[in-house]
């Protein structure tokens, strides 16, 4: 029996450390409150600056509050908040790109036109507009996010729907009378979704820089909820006082981002589905 | 391959001999880095400036300067009167002061330098002057409309930096940016906004204010101010070498700066106060109980010791210490009282929830508390946050870019913030609570008739200095019974600088930092 091909991906030997890190994450981040005693927002500004030890792992923050719990806490925020901005992003991108390529014509050229503009302004730029016009917090962040990364999943999108547009089995469906909805749903969509799904993930790494960079700036989750981009702008600061701040949580967007490459890299040799993938991005 | 080899090593040599001349011939020179809250000034032009950096003090004189006790010494007026009922002032100007693009300094400059503020951000501080009289070359009298005890004050500031006029009126809106002429110790040889000023030395400068011991021109022969938006990359800067003077830095790295052995802290009175604006026509603060509630929610002294490392003092009237307005009644200075906080809560009806956050007819106590992205704003409005929460006010705090939030302050949708400003005198009351500037910066969209009317008598009123006092310090301590805002911290202005570089005056005479400071500077060989 041949296991689906994300646990496959788990046996390849760069696969697997980073899959078993990207679990542990999650699941930290989901039973947050029962892995820590300590509230992430509670200030005690007398134990302020405490550099790692047995009762706080990785030390106190600049209010006293212990950094591991802000740092769990913090996944919380990274996590979901970038995958659901890449998610809202997949589901539009596929929605437009699969009806620009099955459509053609003026359709094609508007949507290709808006989205090869997009294409060609950097991603935090942006987002950066956008916050500043939907105004700071995970809402705006998450909004920012998808639409920085629309253009991608739209052009992934289009480029796998117009080389299985002429294949065969797509003339047979039609030729039996299959309507546009049926061709876009059954055959041409599942069809175009492994190479979408895992450029998806690798953006989701691209999403939580992109998500700590807007925290960075203050931009994104406002205290006192943590988010990993916020808690390393707040360590700049105190970068000689107190570098514990800002060490861990960068370590621990460094090494999630890396682990999802990993992982996404181990996934796209599993389906084989690379060279689909380098002819549309 | 050996000779290309060979000749690039000599011309490499060749070229570290002349970085050696270079630095030789020109030693006399030095990089300040400007204060964090002076950071994108857009401009030179002092009549139109709302915000104006250290440079400027540099590029020009002022008619007087003031001491390190706030008393007024001459500096381009040699001497003054005032007429005994305060209608008109009599000025003598220095003799033998020119611009630097050569026009002559006297009594002619006078007419069109105050004109040129009518209708501009400042004009206030030239409004009380009818006319200008030009008496002989070096001699002018202004005749008021009405009594200004806050004359000397004006005159000594900033934004009453004497322009060159003919100038100012050719180069319009270019005047400030692209180029600009003062009396100044130093000219200005170019300007980015936001990067960099580089300031060369005014060779023919012989007429400094008496408070610096240097009579001539200034030792160091050209300044680059940079700007850089973070401390701790300045900090950064002035450690490695790369710059030899911050003039701003913060209570928290202080500790850091003295931990190095080369480098030193000069420390002056400050002029900032930390405060939380209140927007009192907001729901639930048009209600005086709830504003005298989170005024007295927030705990200054421990904001102190844990924010700004016990530097500095807690602030608890809007104005400075140094001010004799600030001597308001005791009932009337706003300090700490959880106990009185929640007193009133439940006064106006807020009822303690079970989550710590105060209900009324089920809608929970919930307000904005705006801040903006400068690491330090945000540290504190996540202190006042945390010290809200404790009488059950849950803050949702909101951040701005920095250069945006007035801006945002406009719209008038505030309900809280945390903010500094940087003034040495009473009218500051006039400009962040009069109800002519609604949004910014009367933040707190205070319009009460009652404060209206002691404003008047205050800034218009007054005839001779202890009247103004006593004027400002009755509209001062009124404003404050009425809580628009929240006195939070005053901090001390700290500059460090690299010994091995810099020397200091071995005694300061100035209010703040700035033109007298430097003329007295030396950069060691």
């Amino acid at each position: 029996m041949t296991l689906p091909a994300p646990l496959r991906a788990l046996r390849r030997p760069a696969g697997a450390p980073a899959g078993l890190w990207l679990i542990l994450v999650i699941l930290a981040a989901i039973a947050a409150p029962l892995l820590t005693p300590y509230a992430y927002d509670i200030q005690n500004l007398k134990s302020a600056w405490q550099p790692p030890s047995a009762s706080h792992w990785l030390g106190t923050d600049e209010f006293g509050r212990d950094l591991l719990t802000r740092l769990i806490y913090g996944a919380r925020t990274s996590l979901s908040v970038s995958s659901i901005a890449i998610t809202i992003s997949v589901l539009c991108g596929m929605t437009l790109g699969a009806a620009a390529a099955w459509f053609g014509g003026w359709f094609d050229r508007a949507v290709t036109t808006v989205v090869d503009l997009t294409w060609s302004f950097p991603e935090i730029l942006i987002a950066l507009i956008l916050v500043a016009i939907i105004g700071p917090g995970t809402t705006g962040t998450m909004v920012a996010i998808s639409v920085a990364y629309l253009a991608q999943f739209t052009r992934l999108t289009r480029a796998q729907i117009m080389t299985l547009k002429g294949e065969t089995f797509i003339e047979a469906a039609a030729s039996l009378g299959a309507g546009n909805g049926h061709i876009l749903f059954r055959h041409l969509l599942p069809n175009a979704l492994a190479p979408v799904l895992v450029s998806a993930m690798l953006a989701t790494g691209d999403a939580i820089i992109l998500e700590a960079t807007l925290g960075f700036f203050g931009l994104g989750a406002q205290p006192p909820v943590p988010s990993w981009g916020g808690m390393m702008s707040a360590g700049s600061a105190l970068v000689f006082k107190a570098p514990w701040i800002i060490i861990f949580p960068g370590l621990a967007v460094a090494i999630t981002v890396v682990a999802i490459n990993l992982y996404g890299d181990a996934l796209i040799a599993e389906l084989d589905i690379r060279a689909r993938i380098r002819r549309a991005v | 391959m050996t000779m290309s080899i060979r000749k690039t090593l000599l011309s490499a040599s060749v070229s570290l001999f002349a970085l050696f001349a270079a630095q030789a011939v020109s030693a006399q020179e030095a990089v300040f880095v400007l204060n964090t809250s002076e950071v994108g000034a857009p401009t030179y032009n002092p009549i139109k400036a709302n915000n104006l950096n250290k440079a400027t003090t540099l590029i020009f004189d002022r008619m007087v300067s003031q001491a390190a006790d706030l008393s007024y010494h001459p500096w381009l007026a040699e001497s003054w009167e005032e007429a005994p009922d305060g209608m008109s002032w009599t000025f003598h100007l220095k003799p033998g002061v020119k611009f630097h693009n050569g026009e002559p300094f006297n009594a002619a400059t006078i007419g069109p330098w105050l004109e040129a503020f009518k209708g501009s951000e400042n004009a206030y501080m030239t409004e009380a002057i009818a006319k200008v009289e030009v008496v002989d070359d070096l001699t002018v009298k202004l005749v008021m409309a009405r009594p200004e005890p806050n004359m000397l004050y004006n005159l000594s500031s900033s934004f009453m930096s004497v322009i060159e006029p003919k100038s100012y009126a050719a180069l319009g809106d270019n005047y400030g940016v692209t180029e600009v002429y003062g009396t100044g110790p130093f000219k200005l040889e170019s300007f980015t906004v936001g990067q960099e000023t580089v300031l060369v030395r005014n060779d023919d400068y012989t007429w400094g204010s008496p408070l610096a011991k240097n009579a001539g021109p200034a030792h160091i022969a050209k300044i680059t101010f940079r700007e850089i938006a973070e401390d701790s990359t300045a900090f950064l800067e002035l450690k490695t070498g790369g710059v030899d003077m911050l003039l701003g830095v913060p209570a928290d790295l202080l500790s850091e700066v003295k931990k190095e052995p080369n480098l030193a802290v000069l420390t002056l009175p400050g002029q900032d106060v930390y405060y939380m604006p209140i927007n009192v026509t907001k729901a639930p603060f048009d209600d005086i109980k709830v504003r005298e509630a989170v005024a007295k929610a927030i705990n200054q002294e421990e904001i102190l010791a844990s924010v700004f490392g016990g530097i500095g003092s807690v602030a608890d009237t809007f104005l400075i210490s140094a001010l004799p307005e600030s001597h308001v009644a005791d009932s009337a200075k706003i300090h700490y009282d959880p106990a009185r906080a929640n007193a009133l809560l439940d006064e106006a009806g807020w009822v303690m929830g079970a989550d710590g956050v105060r209900a009324k007819d089920g809608v929970p106590l919930k307000v904005s508390l705006w801040t903006q992205s400068d690491s330090i704003f945000r540290r504190l409005t996540e202190v006042v946050q945390a010290q809200l929460k404790a009488v059950g006010v849950d803050a949702e705090i909101t951040t701005f870019d920095s250069s945006m939030i007035r801006d945002q302050y406009k719209t008038g949708t505030q309900q809280l913030a945390v903010r500094s400003y940087d003034w040495d005198n009473a009218d500051i009351v006039d400009w962040f609570f009069g109800a002519d500037r609604l949004g910014y910066p009367n933040i707190s969209m205070f319009n009460d008739p009652k404060a209206e009317e002691l404003r008047k008598a205050a800034m218009t009123g007054s005839k001779n200095m202890a009247e103004r006092v006593a004027n400002f310090t009755a509209y001062h301590e009124y404003v404050l019974t009425q809580f628009p805002m929240a006195p939070i911290y005053q901090p001390v202005e700290s500059v460090a600088y690299n010994a091995d570089r810099l020397v200091m005056p071995e005694v300061l005479n100035a209010s703040a930092m700035g033109s007298v400071a430097v003329m007295d500077m030396e950069v060691k060989e």
